[in-house]
């Protein structure tokens, strides 16, 4: 590993701070399970310093606060995949920290690393763009607030700025009818990337009719966003196979619309109608 | 780069020491402490030979950056034994058979301990999650869980 200047922060001012002593030229280490691998791998740029957050106190947890379930960043894969509160409000949050990379790498790896690391695959940001969970962002000039589907550029691009520390997750508890899935294919069971992955959220009501559906492929899109389209077609509708196969194909004809015909496409196609049907038949039988 | 002082407790032991701060905790152990039982595998958190304990949960030392280590507890595979007395586990995977080349067998048993000390009556399926971080290309596992099961029941007193 190349040289560089370590900064170890007790406190998000002082990694605050810190970036601005570095403009442009400080990478923040959290779990370090991605920042390891980028700061060893040839011909990638070295950053000046690494500003170390690992120990703010502040950045961990996960908790009903005012109504919101509010997940520091610095919380884990383990322990987001084990907490009880969010099996209960957001299951699919849990099941997709879960299946990430293997029990050494949930151990480290933070969820504030992995939104903000921004890779394609990231597990954990299906689920919390369907939630419409909003991101905390903090600086020397102050915090601010912004929805996490228009908190990406493009893969591995966010638009944080460089002296900005990830400080809260938080998201309105769904309501108590909603259902949720997470459901992801990957080359091997442990260790896998995901090559697709889909979360839903399905209300239905007291007669078994959906009242409100989202739908958030993971890895099919440039950058995360539910599918309107397909949603639509689920309102006011009684679940069944042909109904939730139809959302599946509208939803592969959307990515297929975005990205146009590629290499891959011929696999994602009818892969990812059959993981949205999936997705959405787990959630009626739960 | 400024060298920088590190405190740790390694398998009981405290340790100061002068570190650079581009070192892993993978680095630290092997290079600076000489604890080679900690293997260098993959070095990209993919197979498992450099796990150790940070305070009794696994994790691969090879993503870990020395200085993150400050004030915190660290068990290695030299840790298990009690002087020349082997942990219950180190004998199950013996009496298993499930050492062969034995590269993989310190991360083997560093994910086993947290498995087990978390998990006392472990099914097959949490054996084989517990070990789905590491890599073996000799056994093909087998051995490697019933050596699991069996160090489970004998330390848990399981029928």
């Amino acid at each position: 590993m190349k040289p560089f200047d370590y900064i170890r922060c007790e406190s998000v001012e002082a990694a605050c701070a810190a970036l601005d002593t570095y403009p442009g030229d400080a990478r923040i280490l959290a779990g370090g399970t991605d920042l390891l691998l980028e700061l060893r791998r040839p011909g990638m740029p070295v950053p000046g310093a690494i500003v170390d957050i690992s120990s703010v106190h502040s950045l961990r947890g996960i908790a009903l606060l005012h109504g919101m379930v509010r997940i520091g960043p610095l919380a884990t894969h383990a322990e987001i995949a084990r907490s009880a509160l969010l099996r209960r409000q957001a299951e699919f949050l849990a099941t997709a920290a879960g299946d990430i990379g293997s029990p050494q790498i949930r151990n480290r790896g933070t969820i504030g690393g992995n939104i903000m690391n921004a890779a394609a695959c990231a597990d954990s940001v299906p689920p919390l763009v369907a939630l419409g969970a909003r991101l905390t962002l903090r600086s020397t000039q102050g915090d601010r607030v912004i929805g996490i589907a228009g908190f990406f550029e493009k893969p591995y691009k966010t638009f944080a700025r460089g002296n900005e520390v990830l400080t809260s997750i938080s998201f309105s508890p769904p309501p108590p009818a909603a259902r949720t899935a997470f459901v992801k294919l990957g080359r091997r069971n442990a260790l896998s990337i995901a090559r697709l992955s889909v979360a839903v959220m399905l209300v239905q009501d007291q007669k078994g009719t959906i009242s409100e559906a989202r739908i958030v492929p993971g890895a099919a899109f440039p950058v995360w966003k539910r599918v309107p389209e397909a949603e639509s077609m689920l309102l006011g509708e009684r679940p069944s196979v042909p109904l939730f196969s139809a959302a599946g194909k509208k939803v592969s004809d959307i990515m297929v619309g975005v990205t146009g015909r590629r290499w891959s496409t011929e696999y994602k196609e009818p892969v990812l109608s059959v993981l949205v049907r999936r997705a959405l038949e787990t959630c009626c039988t739960q | 780069m400024r060298k920088m002082r590190l405190h740790t407790t390694v398998n009981g032991r405290e340790y100061t020491v002068e570190i650079h701060p581009n070192q892993t905790l993978l680095d630290y152990l092997r290079d600076t402490l000489g604890l080679t039982g900690t293997k260098r595998g993959c070095e990209i958190g993919e197979c498992g030979a450099c796990t150790v304990l940070l305070d009794g949960v696994a994790v691969n030392s090879c993503l870990v950056l020395a200085p993150q280590v400050e004030g915190r507890n660290i068990t290695t595979v030299e840790g298990l034994a009690t002087g020349e007395t082997l942990a219950q586990l180190q004998e199950a995977f013996l009496d298993h058979d499930a050492v062969h080349c034995g590269f993989c067998t310190p991360g083997m048993l560093m994910s086993a301990k947290d498995l087990l000390d978390h998990t006392h009556s472990p099914t097959e399926k949490d054996i084989r999650l517990g070990i789905s971080g590491n890599i073996c290309r000799c056994t093909g596992y087998r051995q490697i869980v019933e050596a699991i099961d069996d160090a489970a029941k004998k330390m848990w007193q399981r029928k």
